[in-house]
């Protein structure tokens, strides 16, 4: 097997083995499903909410009952039992519904009013009894009851393709801002630690002596892009899992419904090219990383290897957060074509329709010719600076290293 | 054969290497000593390609480059590993690295492990070995894939002597199979044990060269060793003695002024009768060392 694979599997292996890469990439997953399971077992006790119904007349409250649509319970139907239970505090309360002289009342009774939707709803529900009751009290012909069953309307025609539109734009620059900052935050952190802790050894001296530096750190960048992959699969996996289960679950498939068109905008903007940007920047990032780790002299400094790396992506972070809704600035426009920037302003242009394909290419080929010259130097430069272990400062460091070779 | 011809190495200001030349032959073993700092980790740098320097390093005839990788093993002079592998993984892995597969190298770390003594097993994380196994790991590590050419960076450096002589014995036995091996050491006994021929590095210059025997023999048999019934004074006022160092009941030893007073003394000490010892000897490669760091002229 070609050397630099060698080194790209080992480091790979490495990495998805350790704890940190684990905990890295299932805490998405345990923060929504501890959210979800915190939300179901803080969720009250669905019984608690249930509103008793106490009548008279039995037909009525078995038409309130089917009818209503307020969340009630069939359990207590005495006026003594439901009293109980309210005290208990095992229901909301209870409903009297009496029908006196041809008219319908409702009194609720528990320790706190109903909610405004149940209120509705009761009302509507005796709204439309009293109505049949003054039908035929009044006995009307079957034309004026029709006629008296006549209801206004009202509609709304919102402009509803825009407004879900915009609010996808933002949902989707919001998710792959975040993103591509978190991921980039991250594995600058690694490949700097990584690389620097090996500086501060010998082990560079034997593996110099079996392959070439631009062999190692070709593997080695590899290697973390390969992580980083793998965690972008169990993403992807997840994510359509999660798809898969939100479009089917009793408990999502209002919500995906109502917002199908929304859904499918944001995940057609991250399954794009955007893609694409993000993944480059995280191999720019790490090449970066690389050399900022090999300018370390000794491994308790490996911490500080990742600063520089870790500044500049922050700084790219706040420049597309303060440009976010002036995806046509002109700073924005020429920035996207600059590698370190256009990873996220280039994504925010395609997002917002202010630039086109080919547009989004050019910026691609620039960032990409960027990361292989960056490879192509700091992998001659490579082997001094990592052999170059004294300790002279960051320019010192530089200097020295690049004169070994 | 490696070939090291006039090879110059500087730092800024600082000459590390100049004009150093040696070869190594296949089945050689070449000692490589001087002081720290005299030049011997640059020159093992510059063999295998780390610096950039003036001169030419050669391997069978060519150039040493990133092809000739698999026939080299390396111990470099700080001993460091992978210390979160364990053994099997750290010395697969690096065997690897030299081209040699997974299967064939951990069939043979069992012997190898048992070879050098390594107390530990080899699903063991490397930073749970004490530091002499670690030591011995990384000598398999070096040795496993049976190099070619042997660069040993202080290899006897913290081993205690049984250890050292498992190490000696394993460096015979490469030797034996026709490997080229150089390495430095401050020990002379032990370059004096094992080496075929040694270079001496003072400030960057070869202050010493042969084999072993030829360099402690340009310094001539001033070295006498005797066991006899004279007095240190009686000896002291022979011709040619320089100085007298009892070594024990009626032992001594003799420093000469040149190796010719020798047969002078022996005439007279033995007048024709038998004596338990006279042994004219040329310094040892200890002295040599300690004489040379001094810098004094044995012209």
């Amino acid at each position: 097997m070609n050397k630099t694979w060698i080194v790209t599997w080992e480091t790979y292996l490495r990495q998805i083995k350790s704890w940190s890469f684990l905990s890295l990439v299932l805490m998405p997953f345990l923060f929504v499903g501890l959210t979800f399971g915190i939300s179901y077992f803080a969720a009250p006790n669905q019984s608690e909410n249930d509103i008793a119904v106490v009548s008279s007349t039995p037909q009525l409250r078995q038409t309130f009952l089917k009818q209503s649509h307020v969340t009630t319970t069939n359990k207590y139907a005495t006026l003594k039992s439901a009293k109980a239970a309210t005290k208990r505090n095992d229901i909301a309360g209870y409903l009297i519904l009496t029908a006196n002289q041809q008219r319908v009342t409702a009194t609720f009774h528990g320790p706190s009013a109903v909610s405004s939707g149940d209120k509705a709803k009761i009302q509507q529900f005796l709204v439309a009894t009293q109505t049949q009751l003054n039908v035929q009290q009044a006995k009307l012909t079957t034309t004026q009851t029709m006629a008296l069953a006549v209801q206004p309307q009202f509609t709304q025609k919102l402009q509803k393709h825009a407004a879900s539109d915009k609010l996808a734009k933002m949902v989707s620059f919001y998710i792959i801002v975040f993103f591509v900052y978190l991921i980039l935050t991250t594995y600058s952190s690694i490949t700097a630690q990584e690389i620097a802790s090996e500086k501060g050894t010998k082990i560079m001296e034997v593996i110099f002596s079996s392959t070439t530096p631009r062999k190692y750190f070709n593997g080695k960048v590899y290697g973390v892009l390969l992580v980083i992959v793998t965690q972008l699969l169990v993403y992807l996996l997840g994510g359509f899992a999660a798809v898969q289960l939100a479009q089917h679950s009793s408990v999502t498939i209002d919500f995906w419904k109502q917002n199908t068109d929304l859904i499918n905008q944001v995940l057609h903007n991250l399954l794009s090219v955007n893609l694409l940007f993000a993944l480059l920047a995280v191999l720019l990032y790490t090449v970066v990383s690389a050399f900022c780790g090999a300018l370390v002299t000794r491994v308790e400094d490996a911490g500080k290897a990742a600063q520089p790396v870790v500044y500049l992506n922050l700084l790219t972070f706040v420049v597309a957060l303060a440009f976010q809704s002036s995806p046509t600035n002109t700073f924005v426009t020429i920035f996207s074509y600059v590698p370190f920037f256009s990873s996220y302003l280039m994504p925010l242009r395609l997002i917002n329709g202010a630039a086109t394909m080919p547009v989004a290419l050019i910026s691609l080929a620039i960032l990409l010719a960027t990361i292989v010259g960056s490879m192509l130097y700091i992998g001659r430069i490579y082997g001094g600076l990592m052999l170059q272990t004294d300790e002279l400062g960051f320019w010192g460091n530089l200097k020295r290293g690049l004169s070994l070779k | 054969m490696l070939s090291v011809a006039h090879i110059h190495k500087s730092f800024g200001t600082v000459t590390a290497l100049n004009d150093v030349s040696f070869d190594v032959h296949d089945g050689e073993i070449m000692g490589l000593i001087g002081q720290n700092g005299a030049g011997k980790s640059t020159t093992f740098h510059s063999i295998l390609n780390f610096l950039a320097f003036d001169g030419q390093i050669t391997w069978n005839g060519q150039p040493l480059t990133a092809d000739d990788y698999d026939q080299i093993g390396y111990l470099p002079e700080e001993r460091s590993l992978m210390s979160k592998l364990t053994i099997t993984q750290q010395i697969v892995y690096l065997a690897r690295l030299k081209n040699q597969s997974a299967n064939v190298t951990k069939s043979k770390i069992d012997d190898w492990m048992k070879r050098f003594a390594v107390k530990g097993q080899p699903n063991d994380k490397i930073n749970k070995l004490s530091k002499g196994n670690q030591q011995k790991v990384q000598l398999i590590c070096t040795l496993i894939h049976d190099p070619k050419l042997i660069i040993l960076d202080e290899p006897f450096s913290g081993l205690d002597p049984v250890n050292a002589d498992l190490l000696k014995q394993a460096i015979i036995d490469a030797k034996n199979r026709g490997a080229a091996i150089i390495f430095s050491s401050h020990d002379m006994s032990n370059v004096e044990a094992i080496c075929d021929s040694l270079v001496m590095l003072r400030n960057g210059e070869v202050v010493l060269q042969g084999t072993v025997d030829d360099v402690r023999n340009q310094f001539g048999r001033t070295r006498l060793f005797l066991t006899t019934d004279w007095t240190e004074e009686q000896l002291a006022a022979l011709p040619g003695v320089l100085t007298v160092t009892p070594q024990g009941t009626e032992r001594y030893r003799l420093e000469l002024q040149n190796a010719e007073a020798g047969r002078a003394i022996f005439d007279q000490v033995t007048a024709g009768q038998y004596i338990q010892e006279f042994s004219q000897q040329p310094p040892t490669l200890d002295e040599i060392f300690r004489t040379e760091v001094r810098g004094v002229d044995h012209e």
